[in-house]
């Protein structure tokens, strides 16, 4: 049995990874001053934020079209595959895998759509675990077994500069609590089962940057890590120089990439934002 | 009250008489300040610990004297306010607990209990420092200890205890180089003292009533609290600088000024005097024309009293947004001293705030009650003042919610710590970050020096702004900007990120921004934020992170 995989543009899937498992990925949608453009095809993440401030209203988002999904399941299905997942970023964050399960329902029980609870790398890392999975030649019940075990081995943490773009965005009630603070707050999150939850917040960058990097090694040994970014690529490499310099530095995988996030989370995060996605090792019994 | 032993009533009596003097003497004590800032005053916090203490017996009639010392205690412990206020309650925990059950007080008792006082309060007080309250508190008991060798007259024993807390008050400085540097005695120790003294005075027939007539230095003059005891009818202050003519006769004066009001005070400074009243609305020009009388007048103050308490009262009122807490959550709260702040507290999530701070240090009662309703079982207090963190301690041992004290000395280190409340999470974790949170923060507190001192190497004339540096004297300057800079420097702000300042009442908005200005300007590399802070007699309070 051949599996495809498809999953969108706000996994962050890197584009090597995107070739060696022939991985679908369906662009979002931003919203620009009015003007739709696919995420990472028909603006790169570079001129997001170059453009950011420069935008008349707050940059928005839309979610692919049905027809997208589409095409891409039938494609995979005319190329040899017998099954397809359809991984997804939290539903609770966004509308894509609902617009997947709907499409889905018209391929007689050819594809499994699951969503990841979380998002960047977050859902990257259950992707990837299930291709490799795949590519070992396992069959579509270990890989969905795979996919679980990565779900609840993810973590994924921000650090954001400025509460502003999450404010506008209405969109994560768990960290109202913070929105109100009269004083200029950096705030420190996590994502759980779609859930951005306040792990603390800081005044200065500086505090910031150390709970996040406290709040990775709480994490234990780890099986992959990116760090993060919303357009500062050096912040993401001083925060990954002070991480192998800690001494409290758990195990770390050899390949850490620096990932210039979606934009798609940059209009809700803000620029320069921090962050990390790590697989966590599976405990040895 | 036979010769050999004290019954309740007379316990009663004596514990009237003490708080009688000790109120006579309140300015006394207030004024051996350490620092020449408006802060916690000694004297007030020990008279008003005192007070609720008299309070819980002053409608008793016939019981024993363990049972008269039990509610002594019991009333001093739930109006405890300050460092000294609750040690002054720890005391009378002490003596309640050696008295237990007795009927009389005898003098092997009365020594008894004096030294069951001093264990209670050294116990009380996590790192004891000698040269206080607490030293006094032993000289006592050994005094009685010594004293109950040859008498077996109570009396007798508290009079030779009254000496030796008037020794021990004298000796303070030589434990304490801080109380040398500024030229005081231990306040809290002169204020036990007055206590012990008040009582003897009684016995011995003494009057407990101030000399009629006195006149206090100018800086003395304590008119910030003024506010507190206004009387009805007495609604119009009215504060008159003012020069006599040669023949000036205070006498006369105050003999005058009575007929006219209340809350007299008259302060003199190089020739020159203040004089403070309270009148009736129709009578409150005629102070000015008698003074006219007398003299040049310089200066003339007159407000509406109640008008100025509803205002208050109303700001106290608006609509502040407090975070409704779940059970099993953990609730916050915060001693605020100004309404911007308790904004940005709430803001940030507590549950509930006590108003209070450098000024006025709220009681352990006031803390309690700012919990007791809530609906939870976990509690947080941020004291944010060094003089309030026994008074929340003691909320914490009187409640039976777990509650958790983060020691913060001032605004800035209690907002650092607030942020990482999670309010779900584990009780001891959330409070052990809070805790490792103070530290990273630098402080500022800007003031105007109510008294001339030189202290920690800084040389300060009254009137002069002042900057303290993580609670220390770092500068005296005469102007509110230069202060502001040389602070900055002194404290490293270039090597921080961000600068925050919270003006208080007595600042404008756009006075604030004009500072923020200047040190934006200086300070390029540093984010400079301004908030409205709202405190009272401190122009700013200064976050440096």
């Amino acid at each position: 049995m051949k599996l495809g995989f498809v999953t969108d543009s706000p996994a962050d899937l890197p584009a090597d990874q995107i070739e060696r498992y022939n991985i679908e990925v369906i662009p979002a949608i931003l919203v620009l001053d009015g003007q739709p453009y696919l995420d990472s095809i028909e603006i790169t993440r570079e001129q997001f934020y170059q453009r950011l401030p420069t935008f008349r209203q707050p940059a928005t988002t839309a979610a692919p079209s049905p027809a997208d999904f589409a095409s891409r399941y039938e494609k995979l299905l005319t190329t040899g595959c017998d099954h397809i997942i359809s991984l997804h970023t939290a539903e609770k964050l966004t509308s894509i895998a609902n617009i997947a399960r709907q499409v889905a329902a018209d391929f007689n029980n050819q594809i499994t759509v699951l969503e990841s609870g979380s998002l960047s790398l977050g859902t990257g890392f259950q992707i990837e675990a299930a291709a490799e999975a795949a590519a070992r030649g396992l069959n579509l019940e270990s890989v969905l077994e795979q996919i679980q075990s990565a779900r609840h081995r993810v973590c994924v943490g921000a650090a954001l500069d400025t509460l502003e773009y999450l404010h506008r965005s209405g969109r994560f009630p768990a960290a109202v609590t913070l929105l109100g603070s009269l004083l200029n707050i950096k705030p420190v999150l996590d994502v759980r089962e779609g859930v951005i939850r306040p792990l603390g917040a800081a005044r200065t960058t500086r505090q910031a940057t150390n709970l996040l990097l406290n709040t990775l090694q709480e994490h234990g040994p780890l099986e992959k890590l990116a760090i993060l970014h919303t357009n500062a690529p050096q912040r993401a490499s001083d925060f990954l120089a002070s991480l192998r310099a800690s001494p409290a530095c758990p195990s770390l995988p050899e390949q850490i990439p620096l990932v210039n996030v979606t934009s798609l989370i940059g209009t809700h995060a803000g620029p320069n934002g921090l962050g990390f996605a790590a697989l966590k090792k599976e405990p040895v019994l | 009250m036979t010769s050999k032993s004290i019954d309740g009533l007379a316990v009663k009596k004596l514990v009237e008489a003490g708080l009688a003097w000790l109120r006579t003497n309140q300015q006394t004590v207030n004024a051996l300040n350490v620092f020449p800032v408006p802060d916690g005053d000694t004297g007030t916090n020990m008279l008003l610990t005192m007070t609720s203490a008299y309070n819980e017996v002053s409608n008793l009639g016939h019981h024993s004297a363990g049972q008269m010392i039990a509610a002594v205690a019991q009333g001093a412990l739930m109006g405890a306010r300050g460092n000294s206020g609750v040690i002054l309650s720890q005391l009378w925990r002490g003596f309640s607990r050696a008295l237990h059950g007795q009927d009389v007080i005898d003098a092997p008792a009365l020594a008894a209990a004096f030294a069951e006082a001093r264990d209670t309060a050294y116990k009380g007080v996590v790192r004891p420092v000698e040269g206080t309250i607490l030293t006094v508190s032993k000289d006592i008991a050994i005094a009685a200890n010594l004293a109950i060798q040859d008498t077996d007259d109570p009396v007798e024993v508290l009079r030779r205890c009254v000496k030796a807390a008037d020794e021990s008050v004298q000796r303070t400085p030589e434990f304490l180089p801080i109380l040398k540097q500024a030229g005081v005695v231990d306040s809290g120790g002169k204020g036990l003292f007055f206590i012990l003294e008040g009582m003897l005075r009684f016995i011995d027939g003494e009057s407990l009533e101030a000399p009629l007539i006195s006149v206090q230095p100018l800086s003395a003059m304590n008119l910030e609290n003024a506010m507190d005891d206004v009387e009805e009818g007495q609604d119009w202050e009215v504060v008159v600088d003012f020069r006599p003519q040669s023949g000036f006769e205070l006498q006369a004066f105050y003999n005058r000024l009575e007929e006219m009001g209340t809350s007299i005070q008259v302060g003199e400074g190089e020739g020159m005097y203040r004089m403070h009243i309270h009148t009736p609305l129709e009578k409150r020009y005629e102070p000015i024309d008698y003074i006219m009388s007398l003299g040049t007048i310089t200066k003339v103050a007159m407000e509406n009293l109640l008008a100025q308490m509803e205002e208050i009262g109303n700001q106290a009122g608006t609509t502040l947004e407090l975070t409704n807490i779940e059970p099993g959550q953990i609730a916050v709260v915060t001693v605020s001293p100004g309404n911007g702040i308790s904004r940005i507290f709430a803001s940030l999530g507590v549950a509930a705030i006590v108003s209070g701070g450098q000024t006025m240090n709220p009681s352990t009662k006031d803390i309690l009650e700012a919990f007791e309703n809530l609906p939870t079982d976990k509690v947080i207090i941020l004291p944010n003042n060094k003089n309030i963190v026994l008074a929340a301690n003691q909320a914490k041992e009187v409640t039976v919610k777990q509650v958790r004290v983060i020691p913060s000395r001032n605004i800035p280190q209690g907002l650092a710590s607030m942020l990482h409340l999670n309010p779900d999470g584990d009780l001891d974790k959330i409070a052990e970050k809070m805790i490792k949170a103070l530290e990273s923060v630098v402080t500022g507190e800007i003031t105007v020096a109510t008294r001339s001192v030189e202290i920690d190497g800084v040389t300060v004339k009254e009137g002069q702004v002042i900057a303290l540096l993580n609670g220390t004297l770092a500068v005296a300057s005469d102007s509110l900007e230069h202060a502001c800079m040389e602070f900055l420097e002194k404290a490293h702000a270039s090597e921080y990120e961000l600068i925050t300042l919270f003006y208080g009442e007595d600042l404008k908005h756009s006075e604030a921004n004009h500072i923020a200005d200047l040190i934006r300007e200086k300070y390029s590399g540093q984010e400079v934020e301004v908030q409205e802070g709202g405190q009272p007699h401190y122009q700013f309070i200064i976050s440096i992170e």
